[in-house]
């Protein structure tokens, strides 16, 4: 029991997340920030971009503000206050699944039937972790270029000449800032952004008669296609988590500064990670992130998500998001001719009417050692799905006295071997870890000899005495081989 | 003076396969490029399907041998006429692999096509116009939309793997073109630098993020070093490159344009003929056709002698 503790304890002390994705929140008072893993919502089509961002933050609200950099100065119709449940349904949508098959007896009367899919699947949840706050310094100067009240948020849009004059303007206005923040305020300010600041109207937040902060959903036109990342990094010491829902017209989005790597998918793993499959996610990702290298976008979910499609996911963890959904989302090109700023026109590609919508889910882990740059996308024409799925299998059940049957119980048994070590393969973890999930009394009917506990010790020896073939050997052959083939070939040896 | 072995030029022997590896650079880039791309499959986990690089190469010399037939010169027979192209052929498909994606077979075959065709039927003065491959990538990115370059496919921990194969490519190539890969890395990052910490005010890391992107790399040790396709005069050559650096510069940090390097190259490469016609200098050839002079004789004895122990 114990191993197992260790092991989601190490998932949870990975992720602490000190601030949110672009901007950093601000805090009037000392109290304890409360967030979790930051999400955002971007939709882009030619120079057209919506950004969602959601808002978590469970603290006085009293005390809640917000700045995120901008490229433009917005006007009013170009914010927007959302409902909050369509995170939660995007992520359970796109998130990391696991898929249940059942064996059939192979001595059975029902011998032609093939494995069965179930609908039940689960997905991942997000790890809670707390937000904390820095420390600030005085002075002023800044312009304030608009100044909003958005359902139940004040907002203000701020320009500046320097650094210090920013700081010296949130401070004045008690806002504690990180004393850090300065560094990356300059090279924003340089290129040309702007400041939105938010923080929530009492009086508007009475009236909502709720307890949480919506979402706030941005609009406007910019050849940028990125997400300010340095900004929250400006106190903050640990990994941070983020996770990217984008809707394009034509394709998934990819990172073009960071390295772009899909997150391993389609393995069988044992029956008994159902019960925990949150935590053999998280292992599983931090795993990856390690081995590459840290700076790169994982791909967790690509799909088709347009409204006439019938296949949006296979299979579905969460309803796959409706037209009404989308549309929430900023998806603006289903909602009619709804974009409210063509002054770019020059620059507009022109719509052609056309109703796609792809999806793409990225999960950046990133800290200020392997994030030096801001995130910068670009649309892609790849329109290949992908999802993140995991598998697990039943074994059948009654009887095997039979040739097939017999043959049956030999090959679940090299399955089962062979889901063990991918298990560790994936999880990066000792084999040991697992032995309590192992051994805890699971609810299969299975001969002894198959049970993941029997075999574990198997598989132990085994890989104890298999030596591995690194991957520089591998290369190097490859390439020998190569060399030696050409060679031949232009009969130089 | 009989301690050293004879040089024998002709032999079949180690010593004949390095002199004429070293003759034509082609080989070489061959062979780092395979390297590049087993690093990228096998170690980056590119994720794209291996169906694409064998489109590439299939087509690129399906290609090749349909236009030696159409277009070749007819006195040679056409299989020697085609042998003879191959290592080109090799070297645009790998252009192709490293930098092109797409999920669309047609556009594969269509950005294969265009880079060997492009060599036989655009080409002034018995140069071809175009890199082979760049133009095959521009066309398919720029014009059909669906295909697409992924600049940050090589992340930064490719960055030695990269410096040392590239020093040693420069380096066995005997320095050639160097020029042009120096000046346009050299004002491209003196550029971003101006730019990002100097005036933007951001870390060093942040630049050095920048630079060490590997198809910037790519692109200067094995793109615009194309010696077919760059000014022959080396004042030219360096002005020309220095130029491309600046125009690429631009649109990446101002217009946000990904591969932009390569949509620079294309567009300047139509220049070259014009700039040959008023600055003369002698055409390159891979294979030198020249004989040895007595003190390369002796170097390479020298070399090749601890060789053929």
């Amino acid at each position: 029991m114990k191993k197992k503790i260790l092991i989601i304890g190490g998932l949870i002390a990975v992720s602490p997340l000190l601030f949110s994705f672009c901007g950093f929140y601000v805090s009037k008072a000392d109290g304890t920030l409360k967030n979790k893993t930051s999400q955002v919502i971007l939709v882009r089509d030619g120079n057209k971009n919506v950004i969602t961002m959601y808002n978590d933050f469970k603290g006085d609200t009293k005390d809640f503000a917000m700045v995120v950099p901008v490229p433009v100065v917005l006007r009013k119709n170009d914010i927007k206050v959302v409902d909050q449940s369509i995170f939660q349904k995007l992520n359970d949508y796109s998130a990391p699944r696991l898929v249940e098959y059942w064996d059939q007896n192979p001595c059975s009367e029902y011998k032609n039937l093939d494995k069965a899919l179930s609908g039940k699947v689960s997905g991942v949840q997000l790890n809670e972790v707390t937000v904390s706050s820095g420390y600030g310094i005085k002075r002023s100067s800044v312009k304030i270029e608009a100044k909003y009240l958005v359902g139940e948020y004040d907002i203000l849009i701020l320009s500046a000449k320097e650094s210090s004059g920013l700081k010296n303007w949130l401070n004045e206005n008690g806002y504690k800032i990180p004393a850090n923040a300065a560094e990356v305020l300059d090279p924003y300010i340089k290129s040309n952004l702007k400041f939105f600041v938010v923080k929530v109207n009492e009086k508007e937040k009475q009236k909502l008669n709720n307890n949480f902060l919506r979402p706030i959903q941005i609009s406007f036109n910019s050849p940028k296609f990125m997400l300010p990342i340095r900004l929250g990094m400006a106190n903050a010491d640990g990994d941070q988590d983020l996770i990217v829902y984008a809707f394009t017209r034509k394709g998934r989005i990819e990172c073009t500064n960071y390295r772009n790597v899909d997150i391993a998918s389609n393995k069988n793993i044992p029956l008994f990670v159902q019960k925990n499959f949150g935590a053999f996610y998280g292992n599983l990702f931090t795993h990856q992130w390690t081995n590459e290298d840290k700076s790169v976008a994982f791909l967790e979910y690509a799909w088709n998500v347009t409204p006439v499609n019938p296949m949006k996911c296979d299979p579905c963890v969460g309803n796959p998001p409706t037209e009404q959904d989308l549309v929430q989302s900023g998806v603006w090109w289903l909602n009619g001719k709804d974009w409210n700023d063509y002054s770019d026109i020059d620059n507009d590609e022109p719509d052609d009417g056309n109703r796609n919508v792809h999806f793409t889910r990225l999960h950046f882990r990133y800290n200020r050692k392997s994030f030096a740059q801001d995130l910068m996308f670009q649309v892609t024409p790849n329109t290949e799905n992908f999802q993140a799925r995991y598998i697990i299998t039943h074994p059948a059940t009654g009887s095997f006295n039979c040739d097939a049957g017999r043959k049956y119980l030999v090959d679940l048994k090299q399955r089962r071997k062979k889901e063990l070590v991918q298990l560790t393969e994936l999880t990066g973890t000792n084999i040991n870890n697992w032995q309590d999930d192992a051994t805890a009394k699971n609810d299969e009917l299975v001969n002894t000899e198959v049970q993941y506990a029997t075999l574990l010790p198997i598989v132990k020896e085994d890989m104890i005495n298999k030596s591995e073939m690194p991957v520089g050997i591998i290369l190097l052959s490859g390439a020998i081989l190569a060399g030696a083939g050409f060679m031949k070939w232009k009969g130089l040896i | 003076m009989q301690s050293a072995k004879p040089f024998h030029p002709n032999g079949k022997s180690a010593v004949m396969f390095l002199s004429r590896l070293c003759k034509d650079a082609r080989y070489f880039q061959i062979l780092f490029q395979s390297i590049f791309l087993v690093y990228g499959i096998l170690y980056l986990h590119w994720a794209n399907e291996d169906w694409l690089y064998s489109i590439y190469f299939i087509t690129s010399l399906i290609t090749q041998f349909i236009c030696e037939l159409a277009f070749g010169k007819k006195d040679i027979p056409v299989w020697q006429r085609y042998k003879k192209g191959i290592p080109s052929v090799l070297i645009s498909s790998f252009g192709l692999s490293l930098l092109l994606k797409t999920n669309l077979v047609w556009v594969a075959i269509m950005a294969a096509v265009v880079s060997i065709v492009s060599k036989y039927i655009i080409r002034i003065n018995g140069k071809h116009i175009f890199n082979p491959s760049a133009l095959g990538i521009v066309v398919a990115v720029f014009f059909t939309g669906n295909a697409w370059i992924s600049p940050g496919q090589w992340g930064s921990g490719a960055v030695i793997l990269f410096g040392v194969l590239s020093l040693g490519f420069v380096v066995t190539t005997r320095v050639q073109k160097l020029d042009v890969s120096l000046a346009f890395l050299g004002t491209f990052a003196a550029l971003l630098f101006a730019r990002q910490i100097i005036y933007l005010g951001w870390p060093m890391d942040h630049f050095i993020q920048s630079v060490s992107t590997g198809s910037l790399l790519l692109f200067s040790f094995f793109m615009i070093t194309d010696p077919k396709t760059t000014p022959n005069h080396m004042g030219v050559r360096i002005v020309w490159s220095a130029a491309i650096a600046a125009v690429a510069f631009y649109l990446t940090a101002f217009k946000f344009i990904n591969g932009a390097p390569i949509l620079v190259l294309v567009l300047a490469q139509p220049l070259v003929p014009l700039l040959d016609k008023f600055f003369k200098a002698k055409n390159f050839e891979w294979v030198p056709s020249k004989k040895y002079t007595v003190q390369e004789k002796k170097f390479l004895q020298t070399v090749y002698s601890r060789f053929s122990m």
